[in-house]
């Protein structure tokens, strides 16, 4: 897992990091889904997957911005579809108010994404992770949190 | 000066009456502190420690943060952003309504004294006398009398405030008055929007590398009641603990998203920093967020539900694909 952490290394080719909160029962099944039905899309995103698109907290956002990763995906259910009646309605709420904050705070809107995949969206999905490379690789390397020289905070590096 | 003094009388004997006939266990409420102009909060159950209240526009402290830590019932008074922050706690069912007694004051705004030291060039202990009248704030300095318009030197926030009347409350101490409204209020948060990204993040980078996480903030705020805060979690690990901007900044902005739908900018997070760190253009910020989105001003109406326990069917689609 820290193998494909080593974010510092500033690279040549490079090539975005993403991470990816998928729901359970929608956009697990659908990224199952353009699998099976060999739809082709960047391989950039690492896929975490999720109960529910409302267990995503903003601070999985924050901590994946810290740790490095160049974008961030959270996909749920259609709005009404939901396995859990409302909770992609929080999380919508949730998600919302994360994007627009960073974005004020200087987080290029790129970065933070997020949309409605469905079970049947094989397509959709190829379609959404294909997007968001697209767009975070326009946006280049997250540098967001790193050290930079002449701030006067020098941190030690953690094992 | 003289309706202070007016509310401030009637204060007293509401006060004492409120413990007298038992209907309230405790006072929360301010008293002269042991700086030059500066107030206290009281906390009391002795109905004579009642004649020490005072109501001045230096009464700056949110006593609404008290309400949560305190047993049994509670007189308390306050400001209009403390009525919206008790409201708030009423929403999500941290105080129960019929527990508190609310002695609003109707307020004009405070001063900030900061603001006139540096007005001034003095130091608030060589300052004779601060008067206000209207919206003209006389500054008594060595005999020499100044004057300014009074929105120089009130806080941020008072310029900004939308409800300096009470709306929540038991006993009205005075007046009604009207809100202030004045474009200043918004003026660091305006220009931090016209820089570009970068430049926004590296100004906010700047800023949160003086802080030094005494946790101030958090504690002075009323909205922030978690019994365990998620930077003491060490399992898993979200902040690290030491004063690095990264984490700062992380503290910072996961603080403003958790207290979103409850923070009513009362702009005591930023009095309260040690480090003068402009707090309030991320929490004014955010509280212009969730009014856009989703019309919710927090602590508004005490039977609407929290901002993020609740929905709308159609609502902020354009962020999703």
């Amino acid at each position: 897992m820290i193998k494909w952490l080593d974010f510092m290394n500033p690279k040549a080719d490079w090539e975005p990091k993403l991470v990816g909160f998928l729901c359970k029962w929608c956009s697990y099944a659908g990224a199952d889904l353009a699998g099976t039905s060999r739809k082709k899309y960047p391989a950039n995103m690492r896929v975490i997957k999720v109960p529910c698109s409302s267990r995503v907290d903003s601070l999985f956002i924050l901590k994946a911005l810290r740790l490095g990763f160049d974008g961030i995906l959270v996909s749920g259910c259609h709005p009404g579809e939901c396995h859990y009646q409302t909770g992609n309605y929080r999380a919508r709420r949730r998600i919302a108010i994360t994007k627009r904050f960073l974005e004020y705070l200087g987080v290029e809107p790129e970065r933070i994404q997020a949309s409605w995949v469905s079970a049947s969206e094989g397509g959709k999905f190829a379609d959404v992770v294909t997007e968001v490379t697209k767009g975070v690789k326009e946006v280049g390397p997250n540098r967001l949190f790193a050290e930079r020289q002449g701030n006067g905070t020098k941190a030690k590096k953690r094992g | 000066m003289l309706k202070d003094r007016e509310m401030e009388q009637k204060l007293r004997n509401e006060a004492r009456t409120l413990l007298e006939q038992g209907k309230v266990d405790w006072i929360i409420g301010f008293e002269a502190g042991s700086l030059k102009f500066s107030t206290t909060p009281l906390i009391t159950k002795d109905k004579n420690d009642t004649e020490r209240l005072v109501i001045n526009p230096f009464i700056v402290n949110n006593l609404a943060d008290f309400l949560t830590g305190i047993k049994g019932r509670v007189g308390i008074v306050v400001k209009g952003c403390d009525s919206r922050s008790i409201v708030s706690l009423i929403q999500d069912n941290k105080v129960v309504r019929e527990d508190v007694v609310i002695l609003g004051v109707p307020c004009t705004g405070l001063i900030d004294l900061s603001k006139v030291e540096k007005l001034t060039g003095k130091y608030r202990d060589e300052l004779d006398d601060i008067t206000r009248q209207g919206n003209k704030v006389t500054i008594r300095v060595n005999g020499q009398k100044k004057e300014f318009p009074a929105t120089d030197v009130l806080f941020d926030h008072c310029l900004a405030c939308e409800l300096p009347t009470p709306k929540e409350y038991d006993i009205l101490l005075g007046e009604p008055s009207s809100p202030i409204a004045n474009p200043l209020a918004q003026e660091s948060i305006e220009k931090l929007k016209q820089m570009t990204p970068e430049q926004r993040w590296g100004a906010w980078e700047k800023e949160l590398s003086r802080c030094i996480r005494c946790y101030a903030c958090r504690n002075v705020c009323p909205a922030c009641f978690c019994q365990r805060c998620f930077v003491e979690e060490t399992e898993p690990q979200w902040v690290f603990p030491a004063p690095r901007w990264q984490d700062n900044l992380m503290f910072q902005i996961i603080r403003n998203i958790h207290v979103a739908g409850r923070c009513t900018d009362c702009g005591e997070c930023e009095r309260a920093c040690p480090v003068n760190i402009p707090l309030r253009s991320l929490t004014r910020e955010m509280y212009d967020i969730v009014d856009e989105l989703f019309q919710f001003k927090a602590g508004m109406d005490k039977d609407a539900p929290p901002l993020l326990t609740h929905y709308e069917e159609e609502e902020a689609e354009g962020i999703f694909r």
